[in-house]
């Protein structure tokens, strides 16, 4: 078990070293510099070189790698050239807001992705099946940031229910917070319940059609017991394989939920940055970002492997 | 010496006495209290303000902090934390006194230390410091008086160092060492910071030790009488227009930034909304590569000058809501001249396709430079290029984002583009020769090959400089709006009007280069 | 990898309906799929058609038609320019399904090789796999996002920029399915009589690897679909104004109360277009390899 989780670690090394090199070469090529992004649209070309140079920005190209590298083995991660302070400091300034965005999002998900999958898999092909498939499906094919904005339509405006954007600490004001992240979550979480939903139902339906179930209701057992104790605990299985790609799904969506509801989280931070070319921001930032879902990921599989005794011996 | 009473144009004769009283009233605010919270449209990362050329940077932090001297409603120097400014009849000192009784927002009283400090921050790390090369240094005699001594005579250096652009802030002496982007947000204005998250919001607060500036009753500009009634302000970035909409109307915003144009008439409607448009925001405007052909050709830039529908353009733009306009400033400023006003808004196409053939054009492909980020110039130029398709010209776009195309833009002898869109805001607005630097080196906007200036255009600048008769300046800027607009060097198509809005409760508040805050309250 | 499928190979010698057959008579059949391939289908043909359907120029501008709604005179409305609205929809159908299939072709072409390369030569199998997690490690949009900010805006560089993305999930799969076939039975009888890797690829493990492919494809065709159109609202997508979807999408999203129908009509068609792509998925999985159900 242990083994298990050390060895996914040290191979998760080399991947992040890729990572890193990747990130610094991606940033590198990108045309335009970050002088005129930082500088904002009404600067004017003198103050916009002077940036330039105050940024720092002629250093050879080699040289920077190499210092990134040495400060990276210092723990120092850089500096935004946006933001002036730390990578480190900034990123854990909006890591939490991401993270609490999609923990709300992934309950959510988990709770209207397994229950719909459930309840389809045993009226299955019953017209609650054909519906609850149906908004799965939707929920799959419509684009998150239109999903957004009729949301942010019809229950910020229409019924004013909730605030059309904005964040409000959890530490600070835990109904705020609650308001202020329910409409982003709902719409990342509807992304992906759907998929949630149908694999729920699939490997429901599989499980259901094993014989251990036949024997459970030959038994003579409750419905309900049959389902809860011998089915669901099976069916869980894929569902736990599932849930390490939604949650890099979920950062992932996470950009466009935070840019279009104004969540100051880390996707938030990342796309500014690419666009700003805030070099040390992307480089830092995503290595960061992706040491964190390698984690997650290290995790689940931990946890698939706990709960499938088959996989134990990998 | 000389009591500084200058001239037209640009310096005003409001350079008031000491905290004399005046005889009629000055501000009261009619209620007190309230937390006010207003949609800004971008994003703002740092409110260091010496270091920041940003928009979204400047509406926060010039409520927090104030300067020595600044410009008013009409865009007139006038002081601000200086009480008196005095020139040396020889142009080569500028000696400032001192408002009393002045404190930073964490108690420590203004003297000129702290005001020498602030200039040593800004002179090392400022990103506009080049607005004191002509400076030799300065000096504090004592705690309420600050000199500055030039290396050389510059006529305008009053209206250099009021510039709002990237404006010397005064802040406390122990602050002078922050780095770039980190300075603290300690300033002596009617609000101070409580809270600021990068991408999310700020929340200022009333500065209860606050002293509005007595030489004025009310607020002006930047400056003058300020009193802070609300009890805080809670800007808040709200980047989706639709959004900021939605929370003006539920009341969850106060004051928004920009509506878009289409929303406006169902706004109108509502009687619990305001619409406060605010106009000259910007000139719309195209500048030619002179370094390349055909652009480098006079006839046929003349030809495309003839060619434009201003009318269409800025509909474009901004979805009507427009003001046509000739040359580089707007008509309430005192700088104001139509000079080349024969060259706007041609709109013939005989004569363009007239000029075209004179210019010998054989089809060569057109590349007009736009970017995505900011509808007006991606609007414009797509309009622009029907217009030029219209007389014959093999005229195409390239898209690409703001940072790509300013660094397009600004490349030597580039050979990518022929027309590049852009907006010019917040130079216009601060007065003639701030924006007529856009048309000369280094970088002069219409790419000249080699960046080598046309000698007219040049003399005529530093005429606008050098001459020390503000009515000469003035003339040389004539010469030189009409020498760039009969030459072709710019195509300035008209003048943005940006709507704002707040909530009808919301009473005081006046759009402005930046949102103010200060003399505005809540009705109950 | 189903049994069947295996025996099926192996027993080409036996007089049986060609598998190929079996497979399409039991799609046909199925409902789903045949619901799936109808949307689809819909799309594409307006698609195809775009030239003759359109009575317009999706660029030209109209001033003085600006945010017409749908009904007398345009069937779709105008927007902020006066463009034809359905012209512009229409051509996007062409543009979305030309992103879609090349995303898709080119997943085909560069999964299949890394892929089958990685799990078939042990020794760059590591080395593969290490990019390969590398480039899956960062989110797909933040990827999308840099390198269509490197090569520029065109709806080239979106293809490569989505093929980029997702060529490193692709080859995921048909690793896993190559390292399973290399060690079953017919392959080392292949090996054995003396067949060289091109033979052995080629002829006995990737017909028999295409299943999952085939059904990761058709689901990427529709993520592609969707990830254009997600690109052009954060403004790095093909450049405007191109008619994407997307970008019409964007353009309308600040008339969202006062034209909707600017944004509202390619999303719904954006809509259908990825439904009809998931049924199509759907369907593919179920006949071809009901295992694959629990696997996604």
């Amino acid at each position: 078990m242990f083994l298990v989780a050390l060895r996914r670690l040290l191979s998760a090394i080399p991947v992040l070293f890729i990572v890193s090199l990747i990130s610094f070469g991606l940033m590198r090529l990108i045309p335009g510099d970050p002088a005129a992004s930082i500088a904002g649209t009404s600067a004017t070309p003198a103050q916009i070189e002077q940036l330039r140079r105050d940024l720092g920005l002629d250093e050879p190209l080699l040289m920077q790698l190499l210092h990134y590298y040495q400060g990276l083995l210092q723990g120092d991660f850089g500096k935004s050239l946006l933001l002036g302070k730390g990578v480190l400091a900034a990123t854990m300034e909006r890591l939490p807001v991401t993270i609490g965005l999609s923990l709300y999002a992934l309950v959510l998900t988990l709770l209207i992705g397994v229950a719909s999958g459930i309840i389809a898999a045993l009226r299955q092909n019953t017209w609650v099946d054909q519906v609850a498939m149906m908004i799965a499906m939707l929920g799959i094919s419509i684009p998150g940031f239109f999903l957004g904005l009729l949301m942010i339509i019809f229950f910020a405006v229409q019924l004013g229910w909730l605030p059309s954007g904005g964040y409000v600490p959890f530490t600070q004001d835990p109904i705020g917070w609650l308001r202020s992240t329910t409409m982003p979550a709902i719409s990342l979480a509807l992304l992906q319940a759907g998929l949630l939903a149908r694999i729920t139902r699939s490997g429901m339906l599989e499980v259901l059609r094993q014989d251990y179930v036949r024997t459970a209701r030959a038994k003579g057992l409750p419905e309900r017991q049959v389902i809860l104790k011998h089915a669901l605990a099976n069916a869980l299985i894929p569902i736990v394989t599932v849930v390490g790609i939604i949650i890099s799904l979920l950062l992932s969506g996470a950009v466009v939920t935070e840019a279009l509801f104004s969540l100051p989280g880390m996707g938030q931070l990342l796309t500014q940055a690419v666009l700003s070319r805030d070099y040390p921001m992307v480089q830092g930032g995503l290595l960061l970002v992706t040491t964190f879902l390698v984690l997650v990921n290290i995790l689940v599989d931990v946890l698939y492997a706990l709960i499938d005794p088959r996989v134990r011996y990998e | 010496m000389k009591r500084l009473s200058l001239s037209t144009g640009l310096v005003a004769a409001a350079m008031a006495l000491s905290a004399a009283p005046l005889l009629a009233a000055p501000f009261t605010c009619p209620t007190r209290g309230g937390d006010l919270v207003f949609g800004q449209e971008a994003n703002v990362n740092s409110l260091d303000q010496m270091t920041s050329s940003t928009i979204s940077t400047r509406n926060i932090a010039m409520n927090i902090y104030e300067t020595l001297i600044t410009r008013d409603e009409n865009n007139k120097p006038i002081p601000e934390l200086a009480e008196s400014m005095q020139e040396a009849p020889d142009g080569m000192s500028y000696t400032f006194k001192l408002r009393q009784g002045i404190t930073f927002h964490n108690g420590k009283a203004l003297t000129s230390a702290d005001v020498a400090a602030s200039f040593d921050r800004y002179n090392r790390i400022g990103l506009q410091r080049s607005t004191l090369d002509n400076v030799a240094g300065w000096e504090t005699p004592d705690p309420h008086t600050f000199i500055i001594r030039m290396k050389q005579v510059q006529p305008t250096f009053v209206e250099a160092l009021s510039s709002f652009s990237v404006p010397i802030v005064i802040i406390p002496s122990e602050h002078k060492d922050d780095e770039r982007q980190q300075l603290r947000p300690v300033g002596t204005g009617p609000f101070r910071l409580l809270e600021f998250v990068p991408g999310s919001h700020a929340r200022l607060g009333r500065f209860d030790a606050y002293r509005p500036n007595t030489a004025y009753e009310q607020r002006t500009g930047f400056g003058g009488y300020r009193v802070a009634c609300l009890d805080t302000v809670t800007f808040r970035i709200v980047t989706e227009a639709s959004a900021r909409v939605a929370g003006l109307e539920t009341g969850a915003l106060h004051v928004v930034e920009d509506v878009p144009t289409r929303s406006v008439e169902a706004l109108r409607r509502n009687s619990a909304i305001t619409i406060l448009p605010l106009q000259n925001w910007w000139i719309q405007i195209a500048l030619p590569n002179t370094s390349l052909a055909p652009t480098s050709n006079l006839a046929f830039r003349r030809a495309v000058q003839a060619a434009l529908n201003m009318e269409d353009i800025m509909d474009a733009a901004s979805d009507n809501n427009y003001r046509l306009n000739v040359g580089f400033q707007y008509p309430n400023q005192p700088s104001y001249t139509d000079a080349g006003k024969e060259t706007y808004n041609i709109n013939n196409q005989q004569r363009a396709r007239a000029l075209l053939r004179e210019s010998g054009y054989r089809n060569e492909p057109i590349v007009i430079l736009t970017n995505r980020d900011l509808t007006p110039m991606y609007n414009a130029a797509l309009v622009m290029e029907q217009q030029l398709k219209a007389i014959g010209i093999n005229a195409s776009l390239r898209v690409v984002d703001w940072p790509t195309s300013v660094q397009m833009s600004q490349r030597l002898n580039s050979t990518e583009w022929h027309f590049f869109h852009s907006g010019w805001g917040t130079q216009p607005a601060l007065g003639a020769l701030a924006t007529m630097q856009f048309l000369v080196s280094p970088n002069a906007a219409y790419r000249p090959r080699d960046d080598k200036d046309d000698p007219e255009v040049l003399a005529a600048w530093n005429d606008m400089n050098i001459q020390r008769d503000p009515a000469a300046r003035q003339e040389a800027f004539a010469r030189m709006q009409r020498l760039v607009l009969e030459r072709a060097y710019a195509f300035p198509f008209g003048s943005l009007t940006k709507v704002q809005a707040s909530r009808a409760n919301v009473k005081g508040f006046v759009p402005f280069r930046i949102p103010r805050f200060s003399n505005v309250w809540l009705e109950r | 990898m189903s049994d069947a499928a295996v025996i099926d190979a192996e027993g080409i010698a036996q007089k049986r309906e060609h598998p190929a057959r079996t497979t399409i008579k039991r799609l046909l059949r199925h409902r789903l799929f045949m619901t799936g391939l109808v949307l689809f289908l819909i799309i594409a043909t307006a698609a195809i058609l775009a030239p003759w359907i359109t009575d317009v120029d999706p660029n030209r501008l109209s001033m003085r038609n600006k945010f017409k709604p749908p009904g007398e005179g345009w069937i779709f409305g105008t927007d902020s320019f006066g463009r034809s609205l359905w012209s512009r929809v229409v051509w996007g159908a062409q543009l979305s399904m030309l992103i879609g299939a090349s995303v898709v072709a080119l997943n085909a072409v560069f999964g299949i090789l890394i892929g089958a390369a990685a799990g078939y030569f042990r020794r760059i199998d590591n080395l593969l796999m290490r990019i390969n997690d590398a480039l899956m490690a960062f989110p797909a949009i933040l990827l999308a996002i840099a390198v269509t900010s490197v090569l520029g805006p065109s709806t080239f560089n979106v293809i490569l920029a989505l093929g980029i993305v997702y060529i490193p999930r692709t080859a995921r799969i048909v690793r896993s399915s190559v390292i399973v076939l290399r060690e079953m039975e017919f392959v080392q009888a292949a090996v054995a009589a003396g067949a060289g890797h091109w033979r052995i690829l080629t002829r006995h493990i990737l017909p028999n690897a295409m299943a999952p492919v085939i059904v990761q494809l058709s689901f990427l065709f529709a993520f592609a679909v969707l990830s254009e159109a997600t690109l052009s609202f954060l403004g790095v997508g093909a450049v405007p104004p191109t008619p994407t979807w997307g970008n019409i999408m964007a353009e309308g999203r600040d008339f969202m109360r006062e034209a909707p129908w600017i944004i509202t009509i390619p999303g719904i068609a954006l809509m259908i277009t990825v439904m009809g792509l998931n049924f199509l998925g759907d369907g593919l999985r179920d006949v071809l390899d009901p295992r694959l159900r629990i696997q996604q």
